[in-house]
């Protein structure tokens, strides 16, 4: 089947997306947001968001339907997300799209939620193909992967604590700057000196992997000893110097595994990648080694529906199908796939 | 009128086809966790038993709870997905009014019992009728020892049922004008009559509007800044 008609279904945060797909073209990608729901608390609360989800589901898949004129009984697939991710969350998407493939009759196919991040980039870059490294990094992982062929995956580096986005979000918080963290950090930041202080930049032993709750603690002992001579910095300063400890981590161990792989295409994934200084900063190293970037846009970056539909596409195609009594998985890995 | 109807709202889950109210296939299963995996192919026997297509359905009745909020949730979601791609309308039935009806005989006041976890339960009082029952009191989240006081301030013989297997032993001994009986569990057997009851009446619900009935607000997992809220500088997010 060339180009199959795709509804992809995403779940497995805050985020209610659905997209519909056409081989690699976007006919519509919608998404319910649930910033709201979740910033009094200063991050996701599960319960809160497979609450939302429900309500959410049902008029985001119309919505995408319509936004492409397609109607459902037009679909060659439905494809959502199995996992990772929050099990009360991915169940309303998961049991969604089974139940409607079923009632279509047309194949249903679970996906890896980190997978999906991985085929994004082919939604606007049609050139993106593997061998490649691809930095994915969110509120909910960090990971460098050496994508050696589709399907074929290892996961060179991850966080051995918070994710990047868990560090944008806590430390945003400890500022004032209000969730979720990554893009007020960013506004913040604008003007900014990152100069004016160096936070550290841990695990530089190990090549890929990542570590941010140091950096947390830093900032909160900085922070509290500015206040207590009354010495505090210019909020735009701090909020640069904090975006750049944790660019630079990021940056580095990415172009650490290009190296030793030796591939010649970066790309990106997850909403720590909409940063403006970090693309610009992963724009800049790539020029700079001679390497293809491959970032998508800020809202591919994020978690939606499209990707799921991309990489279902990929799956459908292989003829990987998921049966019927296969449930959500909170802790699928990529490199079991 | 053909009914399909999902219960998956307690640990037990089941599947039913009706013609009205009349079982033509079903199946169940017992287990608190796992309903996604049970639901599509459960509906998928059912189907195949009865040789029936998703778009005989007339109507779709859903349990919406209290009860477990994720198999709530899978529930809903399943029964909304094959309402819009069939375009049938939904009725949605509470886990307690399916245990009164099911225990409804003889004329004690029934309080079905569902168990929400960490120790709390829903209940609600309903009066048996010839033919039915009918609520005879708000719905309420207790304790064991919650419910055995709304029993004792019951003037009127009584019929406990539902999930009590939770119950500490000695919680409801010595409460003479009580019987605990059956069922357990609600089943989709019973939303069948009560879907087609209200299916009749006109009750339906459009699948975007059908929400879970949770009774309990979720908890908020509450952040390792939180003792800091006011930050360094206060209202920097405005
Ligand atoms: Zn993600």
């Amino acid at each position: 089947m060339s180009n199959p008609l795709i509804l992809g279904i995403e779940t497995s945060c805050d985020e209610t997306g659905v997209a519909v797909v056409r081989g690699h073209e976007v006919l519509a990608s919608v998404l319910s947001s649930q910033v709201d729901a979740h910033a009094r608390f200063g991050g996701v609360v599960p319960e809160v968001a497979a609450r939302a989800h429900v309500e959410a589901i049902r008029p985001m898949a119309h919505l995408a339907l319509r936004q492409a004129g397609v109607h459902s009984d037009q679909l060659d697939a439905v494809a959502a997300t199995r996992g990772p991710g929050l099990v009360g969350a991915l169940m309303v998407g998961y049991s969604f799209a089974k139940a409607l493939a079923w009632t279509l009759e047309t194949p249903f196919i679970g996906v890896d939620h980190m997978e999906g991040h991985l085929f994004a980039p082919r939604l606007e870059h049609n050139e993106f193909e593997p061998p490649a490294v691809v930095l994915l990094a969110s509120g909910g992982h960090s990971q460098i992967v050496h994508v050696r062929s589709w399907g074929t995956y290892e996961v060179l580096g991850s966080t051995i604590d918070d994710a990047a986005g868990e560090a944008f979000d806590k430390i945003a918080r400890f500022m004032g700057l209000g969730f979720p963290g990554g893009p007020a950090i960013d506004r913040a930041a604008s003007d900014g000196d990152p100069t004016i202080v160096k936070f550290p930049r841990a695990l530089r032993d190990r090549p890929y992997d990542f570590s941010f709750s140091g950096l947390k603690t830093s900032v909160v002992t900085f922070l509290e000893k500015a206040k207590a001579s009354n010495t505090v910095p210019p909020l735009p300063d701090v909020a640069a110097a904090v975006q750049e400890a944790i660019v630079d981590v990021l940056v580095d161990k990415t172009f650490n595994a290009v190296e030793a792989t030796g591939v010649d295409r970066v790309a990106g994934g997850g909403g720590v990648l909409a940063n403006r200084r970090l693309r610009a900063r992963l724009q800049d190293q790539a020029d700079r080694r001679g390497v293809a970037l491959h970032l998508p846009s800020p809202a591919l970056c994020t978690d939606n529906g499209a990707m799921i539909a991309a990489a279902g596409e990929f799956r459908l195609e292989r003829g990987d199908l998921t049966p019927w009594d296969i449930d959500v998985s909170s802790s699928l890995r990529l490199a079991d796939l | 009128m053909r009914i399909l109807a999902i219960d998956t709202a307690t640990s037990a889950s089941s599947v039913a086809l009706g013609e009205g109210d009349q079982l033509v296939a079903m199946s169940v299963r017992v287990d608190r966790r796992g309903h996604g995996g049970f639901l599509v192919p459960a509906i998928d026997f059912a189907f195949s038993s009865a040789d029936w297509k998703p778009r005989d359905i007339d109507v779709i009745a859903v349990d919406v709870g209290p009860g477990l909020f994720t198999g709530i949730r899978a529930g809903i979601s399943t029964a909304q997905a094959i309402a819009a791609a069939i375009g049938a309308p939904l009725v949605t039935v509470s886990s307690l009014t399916a245990l009164a009806v099911r225990a409804a005989t003889g004329h004690r006041r029934i309080w079905p019992v569902v168990d929400i976890r960490r120790g709390q339960y829903a209940t609600r009082p309903f009066r048996p009728f010839p033919g039915g029952v009918a609520p005879d009191g708000p719905a309420e989240i207790v304790s064991a020892e919650g419910l055995r006081s709304l029993i004792e301030s019951d003037a009127d013989d009584t019929l406990i049922v539902g999930d009590t297997a939770g119950f500490p032993a000695t919680v409801m001994r010595g409460l003479h004008r009580t019987k605990i009986g059956r069922p357990r569990y609600p089943s989709a057997d019973v939303l069948l009559e009560i879907g087609a009851i209200k299916a009749d009446r006109g009750d339906l619900v459009r699948p975007e509007d059908v929400r879970p009935l949770y009774m309990r607000e979720p908890d908020a997992q509450i952040n390792w800044s939180d003792f800091r809220e006011e930050g360094v500088w206060p209202g920097a997010a405005e």
